[in-house]
């Protein structure tokens, strides 16, 4: 029993990563003002675009999740284009964004021949003295360099919407768009740039599970989690160390499913394989019950900026 | 403002032009209105670029032009014809469902999910035999539509009553429905003699079969379904209380529409179409459950009621339109091993294409020094 805690915690990190990362990039778009649907989409690219680059360029991992993230920043630039020049409708702009990217990935896997070709993956690397502390040293200091690497960007991300003066301008676009334009700010420009930064972090979600977790491209295999990663924003209350705890809590429940099944305890495959929508279901209508009124979203989510549009 | 700057100016003894500064910048105007024509034309316009887009990608994997025009001609011929009115029903319904649900506001994207219930729906009628032959389909066409009311109304119940945001929570719940529906094609339902993950087929009374001229019934329950949208839309004293809860709920509500009785009635009528959509779809194609046969009806569904502007009539032109190039997808698939998900490509590159062209409809784009 002790085993199965052990190795269910141990995993846990490699599978909170990703909702980690995707709901960190989004809550750095949306700060801006804009409702970004897009993760879906957008972390099959950066899968895509990581496995590819894997398989065809023979690179280090790291390289790998480098490409991962400038192809989702890349793609993102057509969400920013419609939302923030078109003033698309975020909600059909994000869609069609999401259903472009999951038939645009289906389509250059299958042609160039990139379904179920395995490859080496991302070392675990074992902080040595700190590794060999029994219980906790396995769980918490014997992972892979990106799961490492999320404290520091968590801190990063934290200071610079809170701290920083671009943070602070960032947050002002969101909130009333209209006064910081005033204010002598770019709001189209702080806006494409949110989204662009936002969604690279959103890529490296999609490129650590093709690259580091699966180590395969499959279609669609990104499979609902950059729907849960818009979930966790809200969850968040668009703030960081909140979006960590609700990764780590969604990478509790999902790293459960396989585990019970190994421990060869009987249960419905199929049935087990929702935990991770139906917790998320539960999770956000256990918000909505606690916070009457105020959600913490900012001000002016969802809304274009048109200065010629007086509201 | 500008008057008093130009009295100014002419005030003043000698009006030097002011400093030219830069080479300009865009401004955009609000129009305030645009002809009908020119509407269609910028519409038209816009269309042309998306498919050419999408021709081009056909080209980059692998199918010529050419040979893109003869497969889309061959979409014609009496035997494809009819897969096409096949295809059209279900690509009709989910078009309405979605634009009953868009029209008040209601982002339902669980149209896969509540077409899986729908299908669930209709099989258990099938599977447990119940009411005698005759009105067999009209049973399991009831069954269908409460397993698509059901799943929507549950969407429904949890944004009023802990305001959980309807695009997330219909998202996850087609997640939901899909792995419940391979819990019972795996499981209790799943066809003992093939051993494929799929339901035993339907006895023939229970599959909608064609009515002549290679028509299938399937289209009529669309079609019904169109007109009973078309006249709740256009006609009757609710389409109006739709318009007025769209275009301003607070308003509509301090002047006495029945909001809650409105959106709850078109939100259920949009779960209906969604089950009625899956119903069609595995009675009219397989005549069996598969573990499939949902795939990619939600973003068909945002498209034909973007495209047709939440119109149930016009729905029912966009649905056979998307028909169409279903069945040139399937051709493709079979024949040049062009994934189905190209499908899916040029449906939201059409969508990016027309939503980017309003931005034109609504703006004067303005070259000012």
């Amino acid at each position: 029993m002790n085993d199965f805690f052990i190795n269910w915690l141990a995993n846990v990190p490699g599978t909170a990563a990703p909702y980690a990362f995707a709901a960190l990039g989004l809550i750095i778009s949306e700060r801006s003002g804009v409702l970004n649907l897009t993760a879906e989409g957008l972390m099959l690219v950066g899968a895509v675009a990581g496995l590819g680059a894997s398989l065809t360029m023979g690179g280090h991992p790291l390289i790998a999740l480098l490409v991962a993230m400038l192809a989702a920043s890349l793609m993102s630039l057509l969400f920013a284009g419609l939302v923030v020049i078109l003033r698309v409708n975020q909600v059909i702009a994000g869609l069609s964004v999401v259903f472009f990217c999951q038939g645009l990935t289906g389509l250059i896997g299958t042609l160039a021949n990139w379904q179920n070709h395995p490859i080496a993956g991302l070392k675990k690397i074992a902080i040595w003295p700190l590794s060999e502390i029994p219980v906790i040293g396995r769980i918490l200091f014997d992972q892979d360099l990106v799961v490492y690497l999320a404290i520091p960007i968590f801190f990063a991300v934290s200071f610079f919407l809170r701290r920083s003066m671009l943070g602070l301008k960032l947050r002002a676009v969101g909130e009333n768009p209209a006064a910081a334009d005033a204010a002598g700010l770019n709001v189209s420009l702080y806006r494409i740039g949110a989204i662009v930064a936002g969604s690279s972090l959103v890529g490296l979600a999609g490129g650590y599970i093709s690259v580091v977790s699966v180590k395969l491209w499959v279609t669609g295999m990104v499979g609902g989690r950059g729907w849960i990663a818009v979930a966790l924003v809200v969850f968040a209350r668009w703030a960081p160390w909140p979006a960590l705890a609700g990764a780590l809590l969604f990478g509790c429940i999902e790293g459960v499913v396989p585990r019970i099944a190994a421990a060869g305890i009987s249960v419905p495959q199929y049935l087990m394989l929702m935990t991770p929508y139906v917790a998320t279901i539960a999770v956000m209508m256990w918000v909505g019950a606690r916070n009457r009124g105020y959600q913490g979203e900012p001000g002016a989510l969802g809304q274009p900026h048109v200065r010629e549009e007086r509201r | 403002m500008h008057d008093v700057a130009m009295t100014m100016r002419e005030n003043s003894p000698s009006p030097k032009p002011p400093p030219r500064r830069g080479v300009g910048r865009f401004t955009l105007d609000m129009r305030q209105a645009l002809s009908p024509w020119k509407q269609a034309g910028i519409l038209a316009g816009s269309l042309a670029i998306g498919l050419f887009i999408s021709v081009v990608i056909l080209d980059i994997a692998g199918i010529a032009p050419f040979d893109l025009v003869r497969e889309l001609a061959g979409v014609f011929n009496a035997d494809s014809l009819r897969s096409v009115l096949v295809r059209a029903a279900p690509l009709i319904l989910v078009g309405l469902s979605a634009g009953l649900a868009f029209r008040i506001g209601f982002w339902n994207l669980g149209l896969e999910g509540q077409m899986v219930f729908g299908g669930i729906g209709a099989t258990a009628v099938s599977i447990y035999g119940i009411g005698p032959e005759s009105t067999r389909l009209v049973v399991m066409g009831i069954a269908a539509s409460a397993g698509g009311l059901l799943w929507v109304m549950l969407a429904y119940w949890m944004k009023v009553r802990f305001r959980v945001n309807e695009i997330i929570s219909t998202l996850l719940m087609n997640y939901i429905a899909s792995y419940f529906l391979l819990h019972l094609l795996y499981g209790a339902w799943q066809d003992s003699k093939t051993a494929f993950p799929q339901s035993t087929q339907y006895q023939p009374f229970e599959r909608l079969s064609d009515i002549g001229y290679g028509i299938n019934s399937a289209l009529l329950v669309a079609l019904a379904a169109a007109v009973v949208a078309g006249w709740g839309v256009h006609l009757s004293r609710a389409g109006f209380y739709m318009r007025f809860i769209s275009a301003n709920p607070n308003m509509a509500k301090v002047v006495g529409v029945p909001v809650r009785t409105i959106s709850i009635a078109v939100i259920a009528l949009s779960g209906v179409a969604a089950g009625l959509a899956g119903f069609v779809n595995v009675a009219s194609q397989e005549g069996r459950l598969t573990q499939s046969f949902f795939d990619g009806y939600v973003f068909s569904g945002v498209l034909i009621a973007f495209l047709s502007r939440n119109d149930p009539i016009i729905v029912v032109i966009v649905g056979f339109l998307l028909a169409v190039l279903f069945v040139t997808g399937q051709t493709l698939q079979v024949f040049y091993q062009i994934p189905f998900t190209m499908v899916q490509l040029i449906e939201a590159i059409i969508v990016i294409a027309v939503a980017s062209s309003e931005f034109l409809i609504r703006h004067r784009i303005r070259w000012t020094r």
